[in-house]
Protein backbone atom coordinates (compact mmCIF):
# COMPACT_ATOMS: atom_id res chain seq x y z
CA UNK A 1 0.00 0.00 0.00
CA UNK A 2 1.22 3.42 -0.74
CA UNK A 3 1.79 6.30 1.68
CA UNK A 4 -0.98 8.18 -0.01
CA UNK A 5 -3.11 5.15 0.74
CA UNK A 6 -2.07 5.25 4.30
CA UNK A 7 -2.83 8.54 4.50
CA UNK A 8 -6.42 8.80 2.91
CA UNK A 9 -7.31 5.55 5.86
CA UNK A 10 -6.26 7.80 8.33
CA UNK A 11 -8.11 10.88 7.45
CA UNK A 12 -11.11 8.65 7.15
CA UNK A 13 -10.77 7.21 10.54
CA UNK A 14 -10.24 10.36 11.79
CA UNK A 15 -13.42 11.62 10.18
CA UNK A 16 -15.18 8.71 11.20
CA UNK A 17 -14.51 9.07 14.99
CA UNK A 18 -15.68 12.65 15.00
CA UNK A 19 -18.67 11.77 13.66
CA UNK A 20 -19.30 9.49 15.80
CA UNK A 21 -18.60 11.49 18.77
CA UNK A 22 -20.60 14.40 17.56
CA UNK A 23 -23.39 12.89 19.54
CA UNK A 24 -22.13 14.25 22.83
CA UNK A 25 -20.95 17.70 21.56
CA UNK A 26 -24.33 19.46 21.95
CA UNK A 27 -26.09 20.19 25.72
CA UNK A 28 -27.18 16.93 27.43
CA UNK A 29 -30.98 17.54 26.17
CA UNK A 30 -29.96 18.36 22.79
CA UNK A 31 -29.68 15.37 20.68
CA UNK A 32 -29.14 15.44 17.35
CA UNK A 33 -29.22 19.66 17.11
CA UNK A 34 -33.04 19.05 18.56
CA UNK A 35 -34.04 19.82 21.85
CA UNK A 36 -35.43 16.37 23.43
CA UNK A 37 -36.86 15.28 26.89
CA UNK A 38 -34.57 13.73 29.54
CA UNK A 39 -36.74 10.04 28.65
CA UNK A 40 -35.79 10.16 25.32
CA UNK A 41 -32.36 10.90 25.63
CA UNK A 42 -32.03 8.31 28.46
CA UNK A 43 -34.30 5.72 26.12
CA UNK A 44 -35.05 5.66 22.30
CA UNK A 45 -32.67 8.26 21.84
CA UNK A 46 -30.04 5.62 22.64
CA UNK A 47 -30.96 3.37 19.97
CA UNK A 48 -31.39 6.27 17.68
CA UNK A 49 -27.10 7.07 18.19
CA UNK A 50 -25.91 3.15 17.85
CA UNK A 51 -28.01 3.38 14.42
CA UNK A 52 -26.56 6.65 13.47
CA UNK A 53 -22.93 5.66 14.45
CA UNK A 54 -23.92 1.90 12.55
CA UNK A 55 -23.93 4.26 9.52
CA UNK A 56 -21.31 5.98 9.94
CA UNK A 57 -18.56 3.64 10.62
CA UNK A 58 -20.32 1.42 7.94
CA UNK A 59 -19.45 4.51 5.22
CA UNK A 60 -16.27 4.45 6.90
CA UNK A 61 -15.48 0.51 6.68
CA UNK A 62 -16.43 0.50 2.78
CA UNK A 63 -14.26 3.98 2.03
CA UNK A 64 -11.53 2.16 4.11
CA UNK A 65 -12.08 -0.93 1.93
CA UNK A 66 -11.97 1.21 -1.54
CA UNK A 67 -8.48 2.17 0.26
CA UNK A 68 -7.12 -1.51 0.75
CA UNK A 69 -8.79 -2.44 -2.52
CA UNK A 70 -7.54 -0.52 -5.25
CA UNK A 71 -4.32 -1.16 -7.09
CA UNK A 72 -1.19 0.74 -6.23
CA UNK A 73 -1.65 2.21 -9.95
CA UNK A 74 -4.34 4.12 -9.02
CA UNK A 75 -2.29 6.18 -6.40
CA UNK A 76 -0.17 7.44 -9.54
CA UNK A 77 0.93 11.03 -8.93
CA UNK A 78 -1.59 12.53 -12.16
CA UNK A 79 -4.74 10.70 -10.47
CA UNK A 80 -4.04 10.46 -6.35
CA UNK A 81 -6.15 13.53 -5.59
CA UNK A 82 -8.40 12.69 -7.67
CA UNK A 83 -9.11 9.26 -5.79
CA UNK A 84 -8.32 10.48 -2.15
CA UNK A 85 -10.86 13.13 -2.89
CA UNK A 86 -13.55 11.50 -3.95
CA UNK A 87 -13.29 8.72 -1.57
CA UNK A 88 -12.81 11.20 1.42
CA UNK A 89 -16.19 13.52 -0.43
CA UNK A 90 -18.33 10.09 -0.36
CA UNK A 91 -17.05 8.93 3.15
CA UNK A 92 -18.38 12.73 4.65
CA UNK A 93 -21.44 12.23 2.45
CA UNK A 94 -22.72 9.00 4.05
CA UNK A 95 -21.95 10.90 7.82
CA UNK A 96 -23.78 13.96 6.86
CA UNK A 97 -26.81 11.79 5.71
CA UNK A 98 -26.61 9.70 8.49
CA UNK A 99 -26.48 12.82 10.55
CA UNK A 100 -29.69 13.72 8.72
CA UNK A 101 -31.67 11.30 8.57
CA UNK A 102 -30.99 10.92 12.76
CA UNK A 103 -31.86 14.73 13.04
CA UNK A 104 -35.43 14.26 11.46
CA UNK A 105 -36.08 11.04 13.35
CA UNK A 106 -35.15 12.88 16.69
CA UNK A 107 -37.22 16.15 15.72
CA UNK A 108 -40.54 13.46 16.24
CA UNK A 109 -39.63 13.78 19.89
CA UNK A 110 -38.82 17.47 20.10
CA UNK A 111 -40.27 19.56 22.80
CA UNK A 112 -42.18 22.48 22.58
CA UNK A 113 -40.27 25.97 22.84
CA UNK A 114 -41.06 27.53 25.80
CA UNK A 115 -43.39 30.55 25.42
CA UNK A 116 -41.72 31.77 28.71
CA UNK A 117 -38.50 33.20 29.04
CA UNK A 118 -36.70 34.02 32.11
CA UNK A 119 -33.45 36.18 32.94
CA UNK A 120 -31.29 36.69 35.70
CA UNK A 121 -31.30 40.55 37.24
CA UNK A 122 -27.70 40.07 38.20
CA UNK A 123 -25.20 42.24 36.10
CA UNK A 124 -22.62 39.82 34.71
CA UNK A 125 -18.93 40.11 33.79
CA UNK A 126 -18.74 41.13 30.38
CA UNK A 127 -15.27 42.53 30.26
CA UNK A 128 -12.08 40.53 28.34
CA UNK A 129 -10.30 38.01 30.54
CA UNK A 130 -7.13 40.02 31.66
CA UNK A 131 -8.72 43.53 30.99
CA UNK A 132 -7.81 45.78 28.29
CA UNK A 133 -3.80 45.38 29.22
CA UNK A 134 -3.65 42.06 28.68
CA UNK A 135 -5.55 42.19 25.48
CA UNK A 136 -3.65 45.00 24.50
CA UNK A 137 -0.44 42.61 24.62
CA UNK A 138 -0.08 41.94 20.76
CA UNK A 139 -0.06 45.02 19.94
CA UNK A 140 3.00 45.89 22.08
CA UNK A 141 4.52 42.74 20.55
CA UNK A 142 3.86 43.91 17.31
CA UNK A 143 5.29 47.65 17.86
CA UNK A 144 7.77 46.63 19.68
CA UNK A 145 8.91 44.25 16.38
CA UNK A 146 8.60 47.29 14.83
CA UNK A 147 10.58 49.35 16.16
CA UNK A 148 13.47 46.30 16.08
CA UNK A 149 13.15 46.40 12.38
CA UNK A 150 13.09 49.74 12.41
CA UNK A 151 16.67 49.99 14.16
CA UNK A 152 17.99 47.20 11.57
CA UNK A 153 16.22 49.34 8.48
CA UNK A 154 20.14 49.02 7.11
CA UNK A 155 20.44 45.38 6.83
CA UNK A 156 17.31 44.96 4.52
CA UNK A 157 17.96 44.10 0.95
CA UNK A 158 16.17 46.41 -1.48
CA UNK A 159 12.10 45.60 -0.66
CA UNK A 160 10.86 42.66 -2.64
CA UNK A 161 7.57 43.53 -1.51
CA UNK A 162 4.82 46.48 -1.30
CA UNK A 163 5.57 47.26 2.60
CA UNK A 164 8.78 45.00 3.16
CA UNK A 165 8.95 43.30 6.33
CA UNK A 166 6.40 45.85 7.51
CA UNK A 167 3.42 43.95 5.67
CA UNK A 168 3.45 41.17 8.48
CA UNK A 169 3.03 43.16 11.10
CA UNK A 170 0.99 45.34 9.08
CA UNK A 171 -1.05 42.09 8.32
CA UNK A 172 -0.91 41.10 12.19
CA UNK A 173 -1.96 44.37 13.50
CA UNK A 174 -5.69 44.01 11.22
CA UNK A 175 -5.52 40.01 12.61
CA UNK A 176 -5.32 41.28 15.87
CA UNK A 177 -8.08 44.00 15.96
CA UNK A 178 -10.36 41.35 14.47
CA UNK A 179 -9.76 38.69 17.04
CA UNK A 180 -9.93 40.83 19.99
CA UNK A 181 -13.45 42.36 17.82
CA UNK A 182 -14.58 38.57 18.17
CA UNK A 183 -13.78 38.26 21.66
CA UNK A 184 -14.98 41.35 22.65
CA UNK A 185 -18.86 40.37 21.18
CA UNK A 186 -18.67 37.06 22.01
CA UNK A 187 -18.21 38.66 25.36
CA UNK A 188 -21.10 41.15 25.20
CA UNK A 189 -23.82 40.06 22.60
CA UNK A 190 -23.89 36.15 23.51
CA UNK A 191 -27.50 35.09 25.52
CA UNK A 192 -26.79 33.81 29.36
CA UNK A 193 -29.35 30.99 29.22
CA UNK A 194 -29.05 29.68 32.83
CA UNK A 195 -30.37 32.04 35.26
CA UNK A 196 -28.85 30.93 38.38
CA UNK A 197 -27.15 28.07 40.39
CA UNK A 198 -24.15 25.97 39.11
CA UNK A 199 -25.76 25.95 35.71
CA UNK A 200 -25.04 29.74 35.26
CA UNK A 201 -21.68 29.75 36.98
CA UNK A 202 -20.62 26.75 34.43
CA UNK A 203 -22.07 28.60 31.48
CA UNK A 204 -19.93 32.05 32.25
CA UNK A 205 -16.95 29.84 32.88
CA UNK A 206 -17.24 28.33 29.71
CA UNK A 207 -17.87 31.50 27.76
CA UNK A 208 -15.08 33.47 29.56
CA UNK A 209 -12.49 30.90 28.29
CA UNK A 210 -13.41 30.55 24.72
CA UNK A 211 -13.19 34.52 25.09
CA UNK A 212 -9.75 33.87 26.68
CA UNK A 213 -8.95 31.38 23.37
CA UNK A 214 -9.35 34.12 21.13
CA UNK A 215 -7.16 36.81 22.93
CA UNK A 216 -4.44 33.65 23.40
CA UNK A 217 -5.30 33.72 19.42
CA UNK A 218 -4.27 37.04 19.11
CA UNK A 219 -1.29 36.71 20.78
CA UNK A 220 -0.21 33.64 18.77
CA UNK A 221 -0.45 35.90 15.41
CA UNK A 222 1.46 38.53 17.02
CA UNK A 223 3.92 35.97 17.94
CA UNK A 224 4.29 34.55 14.11
CA UNK A 225 4.00 37.60 12.03
CA UNK A 226 6.56 39.06 14.32
CA UNK A 227 9.11 36.32 13.58
CA UNK A 228 8.50 36.48 9.98
CA UNK A 229 9.17 40.26 9.93
CA UNK A 230 12.60 39.82 12.14
CA UNK A 231 13.41 36.35 9.84
CA UNK A 232 14.54 38.86 6.87
CA UNK A 233 17.14 40.69 9.30
CA UNK A 234 20.46 38.62 9.02
CA UNK A 235 21.10 39.10 12.36
CA UNK A 236 18.03 37.33 13.08
CA UNK A 237 18.30 34.31 10.87
CA UNK A 238 16.88 30.71 11.74
CA UNK A 239 14.79 32.62 14.09
CA UNK A 240 11.55 30.87 12.94
CA UNK A 241 12.89 27.26 14.13
CA UNK A 242 12.57 28.82 17.88
CA UNK A 243 9.46 29.73 17.41
CA UNK A 244 7.93 26.70 18.97
CA UNK A 245 9.49 28.02 22.09
CA UNK A 246 6.77 30.75 22.60
CA UNK A 247 3.49 29.20 21.01
CA UNK A 248 4.33 25.50 22.45
CA UNK A 249 2.60 27.35 26.03
CA UNK A 250 -0.73 28.77 24.01
CA UNK A 251 -0.80 25.46 21.56
CA UNK A 252 -0.44 23.28 25.46
CA UNK A 253 -3.71 25.61 26.43
CA UNK A 254 -5.57 25.33 24.19
CA UNK A 255 -5.28 21.48 23.78
CA UNK A 256 -5.96 21.78 27.25
CA UNK A 257 -9.16 23.38 26.46
CA UNK A 258 -10.07 21.23 23.84
CA UNK A 259 -9.87 18.48 26.64
CA UNK A 260 -11.96 20.03 29.10
CA UNK A 261 -14.19 21.02 26.87
CA UNK A 262 -14.72 17.48 25.71
CA UNK A 263 -15.36 16.76 29.59
CA UNK A 264 -17.70 19.61 30.37
CA UNK A 265 -19.78 19.44 27.32
CA UNK A 266 -21.34 22.37 25.40
CA UNK A 267 -22.10 25.02 27.97
CA UNK A 268 -20.03 23.18 30.75
CA UNK A 269 -23.88 21.69 31.36
CA UNK A 270 -22.41 18.00 31.45
CA UNK A 271 -21.18 18.27 35.29
CA UNK A 272 -24.58 19.54 35.85
CA UNK A 273 -27.52 17.34 37.41
CA UNK A 274 -30.44 17.46 34.98
CA UNK A 275 -32.78 18.83 38.44
CA UNK A 276 -29.74 21.41 38.36
CA UNK A 277 -30.55 22.58 34.73
CA UNK A 278 -34.07 24.55 35.38
CA UNK A 279 -33.93 25.26 31.53
CA UNK A 280 -34.45 22.62 28.78
CA UNK A 281 -31.74 22.88 25.94
CA UNK A 282 -30.56 26.42 24.55
CA UNK A 283 -33.39 28.27 24.98
CA UNK A 284 -32.91 28.77 20.84
CA UNK A 285 -36.17 27.70 18.93
CA UNK A 286 -35.40 24.17 17.16
CA UNK A 287 -36.85 25.84 13.75
CA UNK A 288 -34.30 28.54 13.76
CA UNK A 289 -31.64 25.95 13.56
CA UNK A 290 -31.08 24.81 9.37
CA UNK A 291 -28.72 22.55 7.49
CA UNK A 292 -29.26 19.64 10.58
CA UNK A 293 -28.28 21.88 13.41
CA UNK A 294 -25.42 23.55 11.76
CA UNK A 295 -26.55 27.00 11.05
CA UNK A 296 -28.79 29.62 13.11
CA UNK A 297 -30.78 32.05 11.61
CA UNK A 298 -33.40 34.14 13.72
CA UNK A 299 -33.90 37.53 12.74
CA UNK A 300 -36.28 37.85 15.87
CA UNK A 301 -33.22 36.84 18.13
CA UNK A 302 -30.73 39.99 19.54
CA UNK A 303 -28.55 37.50 20.16
CA UNK A 304 -25.17 37.79 17.42
CA UNK A 305 -23.82 34.95 18.94
CA UNK A 306 -25.47 31.20 20.29
CA UNK A 307 -24.14 27.68 21.19
CA UNK A 308 -23.21 25.87 19.04
CA UNK A 309 -25.67 22.24 18.40
CA UNK A 310 -22.91 20.80 16.47
CA UNK A 311 -19.40 21.44 18.16
CA UNK A 312 -18.45 22.97 21.12
CA UNK A 313 -18.28 26.53 21.39
CA UNK A 314 -20.72 29.43 19.94
CA UNK A 315 -21.82 30.12 16.30
CA UNK A 316 -23.04 33.37 14.75
CA UNK A 317 -26.81 33.96 14.57
CA UNK A 318 -27.01 34.47 10.63
CA UNK A 319 -29.97 36.37 10.70
CA UNK A 320 -29.06 39.23 12.78
CA UNK A 321 -27.44 42.18 11.16
CA UNK A 322 -24.07 42.39 13.53
CA UNK A 323 -23.33 38.92 12.33
CA UNK A 324 -22.86 39.79 8.99
CA UNK A 325 -20.40 42.73 9.94
CA UNK A 326 -18.77 40.42 12.06
CA UNK A 327 -18.46 38.07 8.98
CA UNK A 328 -18.06 40.70 6.79
CA UNK A 329 -14.61 42.14 8.96
CA UNK A 330 -13.21 38.11 8.85
CA UNK A 331 -12.95 39.22 5.21
CA UNK A 332 -10.47 41.83 5.85
CA UNK A 333 -7.43 39.82 6.73
CA UNK A 334 -8.03 37.74 3.23
CA UNK A 335 -7.51 41.70 1.41
CA UNK A 336 -5.46 43.08 3.41
CA UNK A 337 -2.93 39.89 2.73
CA UNK A 338 -3.34 41.45 -1.11
CA UNK A 339 -2.37 44.55 -0.04
CA UNK A 340 0.71 43.87 2.48
CA UNK A 341 2.61 40.95 0.56
CA UNK B 1 -27.72 41.69 45.73
CA UNK B 2 -29.15 38.31 46.79
CA UNK B 3 -29.50 35.40 44.10
CA UNK B 4 -31.71 34.23 41.91
CA UNK B 5 -33.48 37.73 40.90
CA UNK B 6 -34.93 37.38 37.65
CA UNK B 7 -37.34 38.56 35.02
CA UNK B 8 -39.80 36.55 33.55
CA UNK B 9 -42.03 37.13 30.51
CA UNK B 10 -44.86 34.81 28.85
CA UNK B 11 -44.71 35.60 25.00
CA UNK B 12 -48.72 34.68 24.55
CA UNK B 13 -49.85 37.03 27.31
CA UNK B 14 -51.85 39.79 26.17
CA UNK B 15 -49.86 41.81 28.59
CA UNK B 16 -47.41 43.96 27.03
CA UNK B 17 -43.43 42.43 27.15
CA UNK B 18 -41.95 45.76 28.68
CA UNK B 19 -45.15 45.87 31.66
CA UNK B 20 -44.28 41.96 32.30
CA UNK B 21 -40.64 42.92 32.84
CA UNK B 22 -42.01 46.39 34.50
CA UNK B 23 -44.29 44.50 37.27
CA UNK B 24 -41.42 41.81 37.79
CA UNK B 25 -39.06 44.18 39.15
CA UNK B 26 -41.37 46.11 41.01
CA UNK B 27 -42.20 43.25 42.85
CA UNK B 28 -38.67 42.60 43.29
CA UNK B 29 -38.62 46.64 44.67
CA UNK B 30 -41.38 46.56 46.86
CA UNK B 31 -40.23 43.07 48.48
CA UNK B 32 -36.93 45.01 48.67
CA UNK B 33 -35.16 42.00 47.19
CA UNK B 34 -33.81 44.85 45.35
CA UNK B 35 -32.05 47.10 47.74
CA UNK B 36 -30.60 50.71 47.21
CA UNK B 37 -27.33 51.29 45.26
CA UNK B 38 -27.90 47.65 43.69
CA UNK B 39 -27.32 47.84 40.39
CA UNK B 40 -29.51 45.84 37.34
CA UNK B 41 -28.17 44.61 34.18
CA UNK B 42 -27.54 47.24 31.39
CA UNK B 43 -30.74 47.54 28.81
CA UNK B 44 -29.17 45.55 26.07
CA UNK B 45 -28.02 42.37 27.89
CA UNK B 46 -31.26 42.23 29.46
CA UNK B 47 -33.17 42.70 26.26
CA UNK B 48 -30.50 39.36 25.07
CA UNK B 49 -30.96 37.17 27.42
CA UNK B 50 -34.93 37.72 27.14
CA UNK B 51 -34.65 37.35 23.06
CA UNK B 52 -36.87 41.11 23.03
CA UNK B 53 -36.16 43.82 21.19
CA UNK B 54 -33.70 46.57 23.02
CA UNK B 55 -36.58 49.34 23.22
CA UNK B 56 -39.22 46.78 25.27
CA UNK B 57 -36.64 46.58 28.43
CA UNK B 58 -35.43 50.82 27.93
CA UNK B 59 -39.25 51.41 27.89
CA UNK B 60 -39.62 49.15 31.77
CA UNK B 61 -36.53 50.80 33.05
CA UNK B 62 -37.82 54.47 31.74
CA UNK B 63 -41.38 53.18 33.56
CA UNK B 64 -39.85 52.41 36.54
CA UNK B 65 -37.14 55.41 36.53
CA UNK B 66 -41.01 57.83 36.49
CA UNK B 67 -41.89 55.88 39.07
CA UNK B 68 -38.91 56.55 41.37
CA UNK B 69 -37.70 53.12 41.81
CA UNK B 70 -34.76 53.28 39.17
CA UNK B 71 -31.47 56.10 38.52
CA UNK B 72 -30.47 55.19 34.56
CA UNK B 73 -27.30 56.56 33.83
CA UNK B 74 -25.52 56.48 30.30
CA UNK B 75 -23.78 53.42 29.02
CA UNK B 76 -23.60 52.63 32.71
CA UNK B 77 -26.89 50.85 33.45
CA UNK B 78 -29.60 51.46 36.04
CA UNK B 79 -29.43 51.30 39.30
CA UNK B 80 -31.83 51.15 42.33
CA UNK B 81 -32.28 54.44 44.35
CA UNK B 82 -33.52 55.42 47.90
CA UNK B 83 -36.68 56.28 48.04
CA UNK B 84 -36.26 58.16 51.24
CA UNK B 85 -39.08 60.49 51.10
CA UNK B 86 -42.46 58.99 50.19
CA UNK B 87 -43.74 60.02 47.04
CA UNK B 88 -46.70 62.48 46.45
CA UNK B 89 -50.07 60.31 46.25
CA UNK B 90 -51.55 60.29 42.62
CA UNK B 91 -55.23 59.84 43.40
CA UNK B 92 -56.02 59.83 39.62
CA UNK B 93 -53.32 56.44 38.93
CA UNK B 94 -54.83 55.08 42.52
CA UNK B 95 -58.30 55.35 41.34
CA UNK B 96 -57.14 53.48 37.96
CA UNK B 97 -55.62 50.72 39.22
CA UNK B 98 -58.30 50.18 42.01
CA UNK B 99 -60.78 50.26 38.76
CA UNK B 100 -58.81 47.95 37.55
CA UNK B 101 -58.15 45.64 40.68
CA UNK B 102 -62.21 45.99 40.77
CA UNK B 103 -62.68 44.32 36.97
CA UNK B 104 -60.04 41.91 38.32
CA UNK B 105 -62.69 40.98 41.40
CA UNK B 106 -65.55 40.47 39.26
CA UNK B 107 -63.72 37.89 36.85
CA UNK B 108 -62.63 36.21 40.31
CA UNK B 109 -65.70 35.98 41.28
CA UNK B 110 -67.64 35.01 38.24
CA UNK B 111 -64.83 32.21 38.09
CA UNK B 112 -66.09 30.95 41.47
CA UNK B 113 -64.27 32.49 43.92
CA UNK B 114 -66.29 33.61 47.06
CA UNK B 115 -65.77 37.25 48.55
CA UNK B 116 -63.79 36.37 51.21
CA UNK B 117 -61.87 33.68 49.11
CA UNK B 118 -60.90 36.81 47.26
CA UNK B 119 -59.72 39.09 49.90
CA UNK B 120 -57.50 36.92 51.71
CA UNK B 121 -56.13 36.56 48.55
CA UNK B 122 -55.23 40.26 47.99
CA UNK B 123 -54.29 40.02 51.72
CA UNK B 124 -51.73 37.58 51.25
CA UNK B 125 -50.55 39.09 47.83
CA UNK B 126 -50.15 43.11 49.43
CA UNK B 127 -47.66 40.99 51.91
CA UNK B 128 -45.75 40.18 49.33
CA UNK B 129 -46.75 36.82 48.57
CA UNK B 130 -46.82 35.06 44.87
CA UNK B 131 -50.45 34.38 43.82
Amino acid sequence: MTSFAWAMMLIVTVHALVFHAMPRFSRPDILFAVTVPDAFVRGAGRALVSRYRLIVWSGAAAALAIGLLLPASWFSADRVGFVMMSVMAGNMLVAASAWLWAHRRARAHAVPHADTRVASLVPRDTSLPGGALFAGGPFVILVATTMVVWMHWDQFPPRPRPLGPFGPLAMGAVYVMMMLTLAMSLARRTRQISTDGLAAAAEQRFLRVNVFVLVLAGYGTAIMLSTAALEAIPSFAGMSSKIWLAMLPIMLFNFGVAVWMLRVGQGGQRTIAPAGREIRGDATPDRAWKAGGLFYFNPKDPAIWVEKRVGFGYTLNMGNVGAWVLISMMLVPVFAARLFF
Amino acid sequence: MAGALRVAINLNSPIPAYRQIASDLRRHLVEERLKPGDRLPPIRQLALDLGVHFNTVALAYRLLADEGWLELKRRRGAAVMARNAPRAVDHRHIDHLLQQLGHIAAELRSAGMTARQISSALRRIAQGARP
